[in-house]
């Protein structure tokens, strides 16, 4: 996209940090698209960066590794192979950290570029609305998938070492549907982060949303059958508008050592998930076009 | 001068008060103080909900991961999902592996298509430890087959062990549920072939609930079957009986089938030692409890018969 027609979007701007026009000739529609793309990839490398600076995931990482590692030590009846329940505390821990990343990540990015007024000099470099919140999104979502590498590194070595079985395709596919969720909680957070005033709210409202589907989103059909019309069409309704997040639980294929997921079925899953976080995306984007920054 | 005396008068009454209380609370059967285990303070009698739950969770860790959620279609009460650990009974003494039906299809057809698409992304199989999942199995959705348990496989055994964990956290919580005790301990001996550590924590399970008889028996069939004390599993049985004729006493529904368990043994014990009096003793009080009447009665007219060897 060329700078110059996100000009009207910058309504909330004051005057004398409207972007510059571009001096060069307008580029091509090839060349706009690269240029939206590693002005996005330079945001999220800061987003990165930012990450790596901040002791949320090494906090987060020790203190799952030492649960998992104490939980590890008890002996059992003397069995020293049993590994299924220590695998299922250390997912569980996996997971509860990587939402915890992803989401108060996110939440804060829109809110503190605004609070440090640093959000004008961005958007005046010139980088449009759109491709900030897309660096915003790639550098949240980048930041949350090492994060997780780590996470399913530590997972696969202290369950290798348990079962003496590196089933690496299970952990694969466990570890990119649990990332393609991810995705769609963070654009959706970044929609609500858009939204919502602080990124205290933000963070308890997605918080709450994304353990309610997590929990309800794959019984709701079953509520929504027990009840009388026309509640029933209305939950069935938020039932298939609702991303299913849980689709991409499959912790319990991986605790109890079940064969992987057939290949086009993941791929459909992580199609799935590209969808919604495109619809959160775009979302965001429109809210943004229309709010003031100032 | 009013306020000061309403205060003074309030300190007075606070003090009378406690110092009333105290002693009463002291000696308050209800009181959490008292007891020296941590999670007894902290949880009371909370404890046992999640002990109930770490019990479920072993179920679940049986079926491997394919156990029904509070949405799904229920049996019509709480206890055979559960009791699925053992086999829908009390852990069989002769160590059958019962087949049954504890998990029917719970799932049914796909409602939808994000129902239909979301079983690819958790066990639809009913499958208990030790059975391999084959891979086009787990998203089929269509429930219900048992796959060949192949005890002589090395994962077999082991997957057993896997339940344990939550059998242990759950006995920690709460420890006067002695069928936590008696299904560790029928894993740990019958699968995992550890009657030692079944042992202990019958034991351990003993100390908890004094004189349970279903203990007791279990404790005498690891005499019998892995000690080969018989007179030892005997003295257990015995004394098994007799608690489990004193626990029948007063209790409006009685445990029919710990009481056939322990006469049937204890039978078949005097039995193969020659003592048919005794034999019969047991088997005619066993024929006025047990359901299959006949055979029993069968056993005692063949017993009859025989000369008697034993006094």
């Amino acid at each position: 996209m060329n700078p110059t027609q996100a000009l009207p979007s910058f309504n909330g701007l004051p005057g004398n940090i409207a972007p510059l026009p571009v001096a060069s000739a307008p580029p091509a529609q090839a060349q706009g698209v690269f240029d939206a793309l590693r002005n996005a990839q330079a945001i999220a490398g800061v987003v990165i960066l930012e990450l790596y600076r901040r002791k949320d995931f090494y906090v987060l990482f020790v203190l799952t590794a030492l649960v998992t590692l104490v939980l590890g030590s008890v002996n059992f009846f003397g069995e020293a192979k049993v590994a299924r329940y220590l695998k299922e505390v250390c997912l569980f821990l996996i997971w509860v950290s990587s939402l915890v990343i992803a989401i108060t990540t996110t939440a804060r990015q829109i809110p503190a570029e605004r609070e440090s007024r640093t959000l004008f000099p961005l958007l005046a470099k010139p980088v449009t609305r759109n491709q900030l919140l897309l660096g915003k999104f790639l550098g949240c979502w980048e930041a949350v998938g090492v994060a997780l590498l780590v996470f399913y590194i530590f997972f696969g070595v202290i369950s290798g070492t348990r079962e003496h079985a590196w089933p690496l395709a299970n952990y694969f596919q466990a570890a990119t549907l649990h990332w393609g969720m991810l995705g769609i909680v963070v654009a959706m957070t970044l929609a609500g982060s858009v939204v919502f005033a602080a990124p205290s709210s933000t963070n308890t409202i997605v918080f709450v949303v994304t353990a309610g589907i997590l929990l309800l989103g794959r019984h709701l059909n079953k509520v929504a059958l027990q009840m009388n019309e026309p509640l029933q069409t209305v939950v069935y309704a938020v039932y298939f508008a609702l991303p299913h997040l849980e689709l991409f639980d499959v912790r319990d294929l991986i605790i109890h050592n079940w064969p992987p997921i057939p290949w086009l079925i993941w791929c459909g899953a992580l199609g799935y998930a590209l969808v919604y976080a495109t619809i959160f995306l775009a979302l965001a984007c429109l809210l943004f076009r229309r709010k003031a920054v100032n | 001068m009013t306020p000061q005396l309403i205060l003074g008068a309030g300190l007075v009454s606070a003090i009378a008060l406690s110092a009333a209380l105290e002693p009463w609370h002291q000696s308050w059967a209800g009181s959490r103080t008292g007891s020296a285990n941590i999670l007894q303070v902290a949880l009371g009698d909370a404890r046992k909900l999640f002990a109930k739950q770490f019990f479920v969770q072993a179920d679940v860790y049986l079926h491997a991961g394919f156990y029904p959620s509070m949405f799904d279609n229920k049996t019509d009460d709480e206890s055979p999902r559960v009791s699925a650990l053992n086999g829908g009974s009390p852990p069989a003494s002769d160590g059958e592996h019962q087949e049954h039906d504890d998990l029917p299809d719970f799932l049914g057809k796909p409602k939808d298509w994000i129902d239909a698409f979301g079983r690819s992304f958790f066990p639809t199989k009913h499958l208990h430890v030790g059975d391999k999942p084959a891979a086009e199995e787990h998203h089929e959705g269509d429930g219900h087959d048992h796959a060949e348990d192949d005890p002589s496989a090395e994962g077999d055994n082991g997957a057993a062990r896997e339940i344990l964990p939550w059998l242990r956290v759950s006995a920690t919580l709460d420890p006067e549920q002695p069928q936590t005790y008696l299904v560790a301990a029928y894993w740990l001996r019958k699968q995992l072939n550890k009657p030692e550590e079944a042992e202990r924590f019958l034991r351990e399970g003993l100390q908890s609930n004094p004189g349970h008889e279903e203990i007791l028996f279990e404790l005498g069939a690891i005499a019998a079957e892995h000690r080969h004390d018989l007179e030892r599993a005997r003295n257990l049985w015995e004394l098994a009986l007799k608690n489990w004729h004193a626990h029948q006493a007063g209790q409006p529904e009685t445990n029919l089938l710990s009481g056939a368990q322990i006469l049937g043994r204890l039978a078949k014990l005097e039995e193969q030692q020659g003592r048919r009096d005794r034999a019969l003793v047991h088997l005619r009080e066993l024929v006025t409890i047990s359901p299959s009447k006949a055979a029993i009665q069968q056993w005692i007219t063949e017993l009859e018969a025989k000369p008697s060897a034993g006094k």
